[in-house]
């Protein structure tokens, strides 16, 4: 029997693990990851407005408890007491069921993460994991699309222009950025030899995956960031272009609903990429070398230590970053996304059948690993992409020389390589030359 | 479980010697994507047009050459057979006729059949303006690729599954096909329309009915099936209504009444070129695997079936011949001509002996062969507005252009079944054995339908020999060497078939096995 | 076999029950101040128009959009099963899952060349 099928097997018997809790500790584990869920987003909208501040030398929400920790719970609390308002041109059934279809996929995605490893609860052995079965990750891909039903619907039961734009934009956005993350899956499948999230996790004992797979990390750190619709990819809620995009409409707790759903997405993809691609729950390296490190509760710590990470990463670039225009993004998703991760599968699957013949090492695979990630930097630095647009679109619009301030009937500013020539009002005109005039304007 | 997982893996045995037509035409097709990608608009049609006959005929040459070494591959999913060799091939001659009807640029003046551009409004200035350009549909012949490498699989698919993959990858080119005419182009989106809408809803049978015979049996090969019906002991509804459903998904797709309604909308609307392709290509695969799926998998349900195929087959028999006596236009005429032939084709279903799967190969032989030559006639004969279809415009052609007029006449005839042209054979060994295996009733109907159908084919004869020409009336364009072929080796083909059918008839014994 | 998916069904009804819940609620606790300017569509204080953008039509590069990805999304699938035993079948897995990508891939350099990927 090869390495190979030894795995396969060994994956088998960690799924034997799941199916067989009593219905009152599956409950019981429901409502602990439901009250996880709830108690993390209230944290975590906290920490992204104080980071926020932080990084932007205001002070952010401190008044409500210890530092300001209870402030988003009472905002939860201030909605629910919101008055509620239907818009009289909405769709009123659809308008109801959009928020609640956003929001229990994003709760549903939950049931396949594993939190660690088997513990001791009231007395029966179970793993720390609602449950797990042979396609958890699949499961969880379409779940986590499910979302998107939810924000079409409430742009499209709006009745109103924003939202119906927003909720397009975001539906193209989301699907067109879960094929990348899609395919970033398929490497990890192809050496981890499971589906399952508590396989994989297993599989990730020598190695991550994230370093092994420097290319699929990379890509599906930024379909993440892309499928949550967050800064600098949050386009449907483009404030300067659509008000608020899909729930401009929404007020109360049907609001507070997509928020939700919003942050739980945003923890969602955080604990995939923690479980796919830093080890899961595993501690990482110095921390594993003290044996009861991956034992007991706690590795539910390391767990939701890495899970913050990428947290910190999606706060960090919102408040880093600029937001992308609509063409810049969707061309970066199919035209640089997609194919680098087909042509990255490619390759994995050569590697792979080497591995599996065994003239491969893993240190190989990180080699080849960087390589591509170097040349993908290369290419973004030289920034070919777009380039030959430019060219051409400055080519067919040439910069005129003369400065029109009002071409086209509106005031435009001068563009690089004009100069502003002051205006000539007839009312500046009372004496003396037009020279004499515009001398005065310049000096004041 | 963990037996499961452990079980060796083992690589599935592909003969790719049997199945190189069909990767030969699937992967023409792929470059022919890549041409229409990459290719400059000026030099796409000569590109394509060397592709697809190159394609075509190095398809052709390997059916042929590799004909005889029966295989069942792909464990199990595809079984080059006789018939399935033999209908291959067929196919694979009738299109590279079609491929000269669809090649042909001179008889309009504005350019080949087909839209300069599919996606501009009909009649808008920008259409005049692409049109002016001399821009044409390229994109044509990947679609027509993919729809020949379609119906190629689909003629050696023996699970339901590549079935009905087959079915989709035939159809769906198909669908925008017929949608590209450059003239009266609303006419052509229509069709497309519904031919798009009841094909998907006859995809719709078929794919329930597979997934009624797979819950049967358990499995989705057609000889399983077969082996699952012979150990059962009493009636079952599940098979039954499997066996319907899939019946009736294929009926759809050859056009027996009742399932026949798209068929002259769509053959009227669609380019001329594309109907004859549909009318030809389309029937011989769809008849072809009618005739597999009824013997190889439910031959053993025969009592059961086969009362059902007794009443479509003399149902589309009578009703579309007694339609045609009332069509006005000569493409509607052919289209019920081509419905009331799928109906003499199901007595060599119902037939089920060896005698039945040789008389349905001689048949659709004749029949592809005439249609797509009736078809390239069609397109010659134009007004100012484009083809000329209304019979009343075809009064007197005989005296004008007594050769065209005389090919029609031989491949109308040869439709109606008269001694001497391949459609007397096609339709004698058909009735042969329809009575062997016992449908002697279907074969009287079926006769006496002849008769009735010879009336209007003969009526247009006398139309275009006997009457005089009207004043302002079509003319017969001459066509550019593709179109002038076809047609003719067509005409000739009908004639030789009619006078030595003896070679055509061997062949189609010595392929009549299917094996399972 | 198949006991492992109830909990998941748990979760989802939970999640359920609280976002019925929850907007249940609000209109239980919340003010009812009527007001007709509320009512209307939001467009930043101008009247609003009467029906959304283009009356409910959109821009056919959505549908297009929508119809790449379930060209993309199926070839993913295929992927899936594939990668997870792929270390059972060896080379023939590879050469076929080369020609498999390689096609798909041919129809994206077309749809890539005849602007089906260009937004503007």
């Amino acid at each position: 029997m090869n390495p190979v099928e030894q795995s396969m097997i060994e994956n088998e018997q960690t799924l034997t693990l799941f199916g067989h809790d009593p219905v009152w500790l599956s409950i019981i584990k429901v409502v602990g990851v439901f009250a996880l869920l709830v108690i993390l987003v209230l944290f975590t909208i906290w920490l992204e407005r104080r980071v926020v501040s932080w990084m932007q030398q205001r002070i952010g929400p401190n008044r409500v408890g210890p530092q300001g920790l209870l402030q988003s719970l009472m905002d939860g609390f201030k909605l629910a007491f919101k008055e509620e308002i239907f818009p009289t041109a909405a769709d009123k059934m659809v308008y109801i069921l959009a928020p609640i279809l956003s929001c229990v996929p994003a709760y549903m995605a939950w049931a396949v993460i594993p939190l660690g490893p088997e513990v001791s609860m009231f007395g029966v052995s179970t793993p720390l994991q609602v449950t797990d079965f042979p396609v958890a990750l699949l499961y969880m891909f379409a779940i986590a699309s499910m979302g998107i039903y939810g924000i079409v619907l409430a742009g499209w039961a709006s009745g109103s222009t924003y939202p119906l734009l927003g909720g397009l934009r975001s539906s193209a956005q989301m699907i067109s950025y879960e094929i990348a993350m899609g395919l970033s899956f398929v490497g990890v499948f192809l050496f981890a030899g499971t589906m399952s999230t508590s396989g994989i996790v297993n599989g990730q004992i020598d190695l991550w995956f994230g370093l092994m797979l420097i290319p699929s990390f990379v890509i599906y750190t930024i379909a993440m960031v892309g499928e949550t619709n967050r800064a600098p990819f949050d386009l449907p809620e483009a404030e300067s272009e659509l008000v608020g995009g899909f729930h401009t409409e929404y007020s109360t707790m049907k609001f507070a609903l997509f928020f939700l759903a919003e942050y739980i997405n945003m923890l969602t993809v955080s604990a995939i990429a923690t479980t796919l691609f830093l080890g899961g729950w595993r501690a990482p390296w110095p921390i594993s070398l003290w044996d009861g490190a991956n034992e007991g509760w706690f590795p539910i710590i390391w767990f939701l230590a890495k899970m913050f990470i990428f947290v910190f990463i999606f706060i960090w670039l919102r408040g880093t970053l600029p937001r992308y225009r609509y063409d810049q993004f969707m061309r970066f998703g199919w035209k640089v996304l997609i194919p680098a991760s087909i042509a990255w599968i490619l390759i994995l699957a050569v590697i792979r059948t080497l591995d599996v013949e065994g003239t491969w090492s893993h240190t190989a695979l990180i080699a080849i690993g960087c390589g591509v990630i170097f040349m993908l930097i290369l290419f973004f630095v030289r920034s070919r992409v777009g380039k030959k647009e430019r060219k051409k679109f400055v080519d067919e619009h040439p910069i005129e020389r003369d400065y029109k301030p009002f071409a086209g009937g509106h005031p435009v500013p001068p563009l690089p390589g004009q100069h502003h020539v002051p205006v000539t009002r007839k009312s500046n005109v009372i004496e003396g030359t037009t020279e004499e005039v515009n001398e005065e304007v310049r000096g004041g | 479980m963990n037996e499961l997982i452990a079980s060796v893996f083992e690589t599935p045995v592909i003969n790719y010697r049997q199945l190189s037509p069909i990767l030969i035409i699937l992967g023409a097709a792929v470059i022919s994507v890549l041409v229409e990608a990459f290719v400059p608009r000026a030099n796409r049609r000569v590109v394509q047009l060397v592709l697809v006959f190159l394609a075509l005929i190095t398809a052709i040459i390997w059916a042929v050459t590799g004909a005889g070494q029966q295989a069942i591959t792909g464990e199990g999913a595809i079984a080059v057979d006789g018939p399935g060799t033999f209908l291959q091939i067929t196919i694979l001659i009738v299109s590279v006729f079609v491929a000269m009807l669809m090649a042909e640029n001179r008889l309009d003046p504005a350019g080949d059949a087909f839209t300069a551009r599919a996606n501009s409004l009909p009649g808008s200035e920008d259409e005049r303006e692409y049109t002016n350009r001399g821009w044409t549909t390229t994109e044509l012949w990947p679609l027509f690729l993919f729809s020949v490498g379609g119906m190629l699989l689909f003629v050696v698919a023996n699970d339901l599954l590549i079935l009905f993959v087959a079915l989709e990858v035939m159809s769906l080119p198909l669908y925008l096909m017929a949608a590209i005419a450059r003239r009266r182009r609303l006419l052509s989106q229509e069709a497309a329309m519904k031919y798009f809408l009841l094909g998907a809803f006859g995809s719709a049978f078929f794919l329930y009915g597979s997934a009624m015979a797979y819950g049967f049996a358990g499995s989705i090969r057609l000889g399983d099936i077969a082996n699952a019906i012979s150990a059962l002991p009493g009636p079952n509804g599940l098979i039954i209504a499997a066996v319907a459903l899939l019946s009736v998904g294929m009926f759809f797709k050859i056009a027996a009444v009742p399932f026949h309604m798209w068929a002259p909308d769509v053959y009227v609307g669609a380019p001329s070129p594309v109907t004859a392709f549909m009318a030809s290509c389309v029937k011989i695969a769809g008849v072809g695997v009618l005739l597999r799926v009824m013997y190889v998998a439910f031959s053993g349900l025969a009592w059961d079936w086969r009362p059902l195929f007794w009443i479509v087959s003399i149902v589309t028999m009578l009703v579309a011949t007694i339609l045609a006596l009332t069509q006005t236009d000569i493409k509607r005429m052919l289209a019920y001509s081509s419905i009331s032939h799928a109906g003499f084709l199901l007595i060599a279903v119902i037939a089920l002996n060896p005698q039945g799967i040789a008389s349905t190969l001689i048949y659709l032989v004749v029949y592809a062969t005439a249609t797509v030559g009736a078809f390239g006639i069609v397109t010659l004969v134009r007004g100012p507005s484009g083809e000329a279809t209304h019979l009343s415009q075809w009064a007197g052609l005989g005296k004008r252009s007594p050769l065209v007029a005389g090919g029609f006449a031989i491949l109308l005839l040869s439709f109606a079944g008269i001694p001497l042209t391949a459609g007397f054979i096609g339709k004698f060994t058909v009735f042969g054995a329809g009575i062997a295996g016992g449908a002697t009733p279907v074969v009287i109907v079926g006769a006496v339908a002849s008769m009735i159908a010879a009336f209007f084919y003969v009526r247009v004869i006398v139309l275009m020999f006997f009457t005089d020409p009207a004043e302002d009336g079509p003319t017969v364009v001459t066509p550019s060497p593709f179109t002038g072929i076809a047609i003719s080796v067509s005409v000739i083909l009908t004639v030789i078939f009619g006078i030595f059918p003896q070679p055509l008839i061997e062949l189609a014994e010595k392929a009549s096995i299917f094996i399972r | 076999m198949g006991a492992e998916y109830i909990p998941v069904l748990l979760l989802g009804a939970l999640a359920f029950a609280f976002a019925v819940f929850s907007v249940t609620l609000a209109t239980l606790t919340g003010p009812k101040r009527y007001n007709r300017a509320k009512r209307d569509a939001y467009e930043c204080g101008i009247d609003p128009t009467p029906q959304p953008m283009g009356g409910g039509h959109f821009s056919i590069k959505y549908y297009l959009t929508a119809m790449l990805f379930i060209i993309f999304d199926i070839e993913i699938v295929f992927l899936y099963p594939w990668a997870v035993s792929f270390g059972l079948m060896g080379v023939f897995a590879l050469v076929e899952v080369i020609l498999f990508i390689v096609t798909v891939f041919c129809v994206y350099l077309f749809v890539w060349r005849r602007g089906g990927l260009e937004w503007d």
